[in-house]
């Protein structure tokens, strides 16, 4: 195994990209710091990093979306010079295009359409059909995408949509791709196309930045790994090398603190079981137990499948078969109301497009669950109100002036607080918490993990969904990984090592 | 980085009290303004505008507008659209005379056409929330489909309900206020109350403001909607009782683009047409306003085909000094 501690060329191929001592700093975060980096033409180069590792500075540091406080960034050869957002526009000149996770294509509209979406080939004002899908088809053909260029997006595949977002960039002759996550929502059948398709641009000489954090694929397209942990770019090692246990221990560092046992409170009591439980193309056979008190970590990459399991528990999504008994007692096809009423609550990954209602109070964000508990004969009494939400406001550290504050005023931990809040006001016994921390500053996640912790000592059950590995050793008492939409391990308070559950997310067999 | 930059900012620390209660009210406060000018402006102008008679006309014909209007807010709020109004005005109405002229008891005739709205409304909510058409959709056919049977089954021509006391009654003012201005005002008091004190109408505003995290919130939002529609048709329903007390005949042809005035009044009484906000106060000053405005034209004896296009250009010129006054005041809360 190669730990180069330089940077890595060995090939002949030019450099196309190159970051030299980049720091970059923003309020109360040092989010890049003295970072050298570099990528040759054809090369296929994966980043990894857990979230806030950096990757994502670096990557805006070679778009030119952002400028380094310190450093220079070069794109074939001259410096980024321009500052702004004509800095942007000098890198695009320069060849450096970004694929990002949220697909941008409009579904009404076709392949060609899409590929030039607002620079539509025209002559007069009329867009050149002819010549526009000719182009189109010829740039979907050098990824392997065979598909009529005047087809609907509306009809695609998830991969062939990813496929098309790669192909847009590849219109203008790019000489850098930066592709972030491109496979997290596809299975695994579904990303071997995009695989093909990344192996196929760095042939014909253009850069690739890979980050992802699924091993097997970055053994199979990439050679070198560079892998950044606070703003710093710790190593690039030689892939084929190195084992998955050192890459995660150079992910995560070695300081991972001895953490405080937990007490648990978890009881015989089984409030939860699934069985067998499947949804194409995402979950297979899922099987667990919940108990009482128990906080039960899922863990596992984006786009595992994690999102889409709570919601086949909660009723919110139809599960193919399975079984789910709640209390022992097995209950048909889950409804999302009915689960509710058994005192289940849910709390979305998406907070601000699933979770609140931006421009209510604090207030009303809270009791929505259960307004018969604050009204008297149907009529909602403001002091009852206003001392329900107090209760939970104070019970879960909401910082908010008064109680009914548009929760949209809020910091995303108060807001993801009063989510929660809404779930221990409608006292509910089952939680299922999808990335309950997501977007959340230092101080509050601290806050919501003794949340947690406090409502299983009271006997309630929480299944916590993260992707942030080092907060599980913290909350639960079991974690389950899930990957290749099948729980592969299982890990139990005390013994929750965060290189192996961070192995256990991204390896491969 | 996922560090939400958003996240760490601190919530502005505002004072409750006084200066920032008035603030919340912009909207309401410049309602207000514009109304204090339209009377400035046709009292000085239009003869007679501020004669104790004409100040009735104005509550009656807010009264047509208004009732109507209250549930639109409600519906608007909820993020859809109601334009179905006018022919479900006149179509009760016809349906009423109907009933009326089979000899159906009065009271239990007028049950009947507030029954028959809910139902005829709740196909546009159940439309809407069990088979996601949408409501502008919904409404249209309704509007085109229930003009189209009243016609049909009347051939345009009024439909006489005869001598009816109960009836009759309903057009004779109480203390000089017309009975239709006092159904307005008491149905404004229910709605104002239903909006901001009962769990349907604050799970209105939810649903509104983010549907989906309302859903997830264990709220019953296709339930919500199908209600909603069906209480628009059931005040659309006693629009329509009203209408018959004051023509005497049920009228195929009556209450031509009331759905626009409805809308309008909504819209220029600050409720967003995106859902999630606006007031029933705000509605009620934007009836006046739309009120005052046909009155006062009239009244000016301005050519009716150019009155509305100055109709037209207020309403426009309302809500964007409406907006910017919002925005203005908004900005200045946050500096």
């Amino acid at each position: 195994m190669t730990l180069a501690t330089k940077l890595v060329n060995d090939s002949p191929q030019p450099i196309v990209a190159s970051i030299r001592g980049c720091t970059k700093r923003y309020p109360g975060v040092l989010a890049l710091e003295n970072a050298d980096f570099e990528v040759a033409a054809g090369e296929v180069r994966a980043l990894l990093g857990k979230n806030g590792a950096g990757k994502s500075t670096l990557i805006r540091m070679l778009t030119g979306a952002e400028m380094p406080d310190s450093g220079t960034v070069t794109i074939g050869g001259e410096a980024l010079a321009q500052t702004g957002s004509s800095r942007a526009a000098e890198a695009f000149a320069k060849g450096v295009r970004v694929v990002y996770q949220e697909l941008s294509l409009v579904p009404g509209m076709s392949l060609a359409e899409n590929l030039f979406l607002g620079r539509w080939p025209r002559k007069g004002g009329v867009i050149q059909y002819e010549a526009m899908e000719a182009e189109a088809a010829e740039a979907m053909g050098r990824l392997g995408l065979d598909l009529p260029p005047d087809r609907l997006v509306m009809g695609l595949s998830p991969a062939e949509r990813q496929l098309l977002e790669i192909a847009r960039v590849l219109v203008g002759r790019p000489r850098l791709v930066i592709l972030d996550e491109p496979t997290s929502s596809l299975a695994a059948a579904e990303a071997e196309k995009v695989m093909t398709a990344v192996t196929r641009i760095a042939s014909e000489g253009i850069a690739v930045i890979y980050v992802s954090h699924r091993m097997n694929e970055i053994r199979r397209i990439s050679h070198y790994a560079t892998i950044m942990r606070d703003g710093r770019i710790i190593d690039t090692v030689d892939v084929k090398g190195a084992d998955t246990r050192e890459i995660v221990r150079l992910m995560l560092g070695s300081e991972s603190e001895q953490v405080a046992p937990l007490q648990t409170a978890a009881r015989e009591k089984t409030v939860l079981e699934v069985n067998e439980l499947a949804l194409a193309p995402k979950l297979a056979s899922i099987s667990f137990r919940l108990r009482e008190g128990e906080v039960l970590g899922i863990a596992g990459l984006l786009g595992s499948g994690r999102t889409e399991l709570l919601q086949s528990i909660m009723g919110v999504r139809a599960l193919d078969s399975g079984t789910i008994s709640v209390d022992a007692n097995p209950i048909g096809a889950p409804n999302y109301k009915q689960m509710v009423s058994r005192g289940f609550g849910y709390t979305p990954e998406s907070r601000k497009e699933e979770g609140i209602v931006p421009l209510l109070g604090v207030d009303e964000n809270t009791l929505l669950t259960d307004f018969s508990a604050v009204s008297n004969l149907g009529v909602l009494s403001k002091s009852r109100m206003s001392e329900a939400t107090r209760r939970i406001v104070d019970r879960l550290h909401v910082k908010t002036a008064e109680t009914d504050t548009p929760i949209g005023t809020l910091s995303g931990g108060n807001q993801q607080k009063v989510v929660i809040g809404r779930w221990v006001h409608a006292d509910s016994r089952v939680l299922l918490l999808d990335e309950p921390t997501r977007g959340v500053d230092v101080e509050a996640k601290a806050q919501i993990y003794a949340i947690i912790r406090q409502l299983a000592a009271e006997g309630r059950s929480i299944i916590f969904v993260s992707s942030e590995i080092e907060e599980l050793p913290l909350v639960c008492d079991r974690v389950v990984v899930l990957r290749d939409g099948r729980l592969q391990e299982e890990f139990t308070s005390p013994n929750i090592d965060q290189d192996a559950v961070m192995a256990a997310c991204i390896n491969d067999h | 980085m996922s560090t939400d930059k958003a996240a760490t900012a601190t919530p502005p620390a505002r004072a409750r009290k006084g200066s920032f209660s008035f603030s919340r009210h912009m909207n309401e406060v410049s309602l207000f303004v514009a109304i204090i000018i339209l009377y400035v402006v046709f009292t000085s102008t239009a003869v007679g505008f501020l004669s104790f008679n004409n100040q009735i006309n104005i509550l009656r014909d807010a009264a047509t507008i208004g009732i109507a209007a209250w549930a639109a807010t409600l519906i608007i709020i909820a993020g859809e659209i109601d334009v179905s109004v006018g022919p479900m005005v006149a179509f009760i109405s016809v349906m009423l005379a109907y009933f009326l002229q089979w000899g159906v008891p009065t009271p239990l005739a007028f049950v009947m056409a507030i029954a028959f709205g809910a139902v005829l409304g709740s196909i546009a909510g159940i439309l809407r929330a069990y088979f996601d058409v949408p409501s502008f959709v919904a409404t249209l056919g309704l509007w085109s489909a229930l003009r189209g049977t009243a016609l049909f089954i009347t051939d345009a021509l009024p439909v006489s309900i005869g001598r009816n006391d109960i009836v009759d009654a309903l057009d004779q003012p109480v203390l000089g206020i017309p009975p239709a201005a006092i159904i307005m005002l008491v149905l404004f008091a229910a709605f104002a109350f239903i909006s901001r004190k009962t769990a349907f109408g604050r799970s209105v505003f939810a649903i509104g403001g983010n549907a989906h995290a309302s859903f997830l919130s264990g709220i019953s939002v296709s339930r919500i909607r199908v209600a909603l529609f069906a209480i628009a048709g059931a005040m659309a329903a006693i629009s329509g009782i009203l209408l018959v007390s004051r023509l005497g005949s049920g009228n195929a042809t009556a209450a031509t683009g009331l759905e626009f005035d409805v809308i309008a009044a909504v819209v220029v009484g600050g409720t967003s047409l995106s859902g999630g906000r606006g007031s029933m106060l705000g509605t009620l000053l934007g009836v006046l306003v739309i009120t005052l405005i046909g009155n006062g034209l009239v009244l000016l004896g301005i050519n009716p085909f150019f009155q509305q296009v100055v109709r037209g250009l207020i309403i426009v010129v309302a809500v964007l000094a409406n907006i910017q006054a919002i925005k203005r005041s908004m900005s200045r809360n946050k500096g």
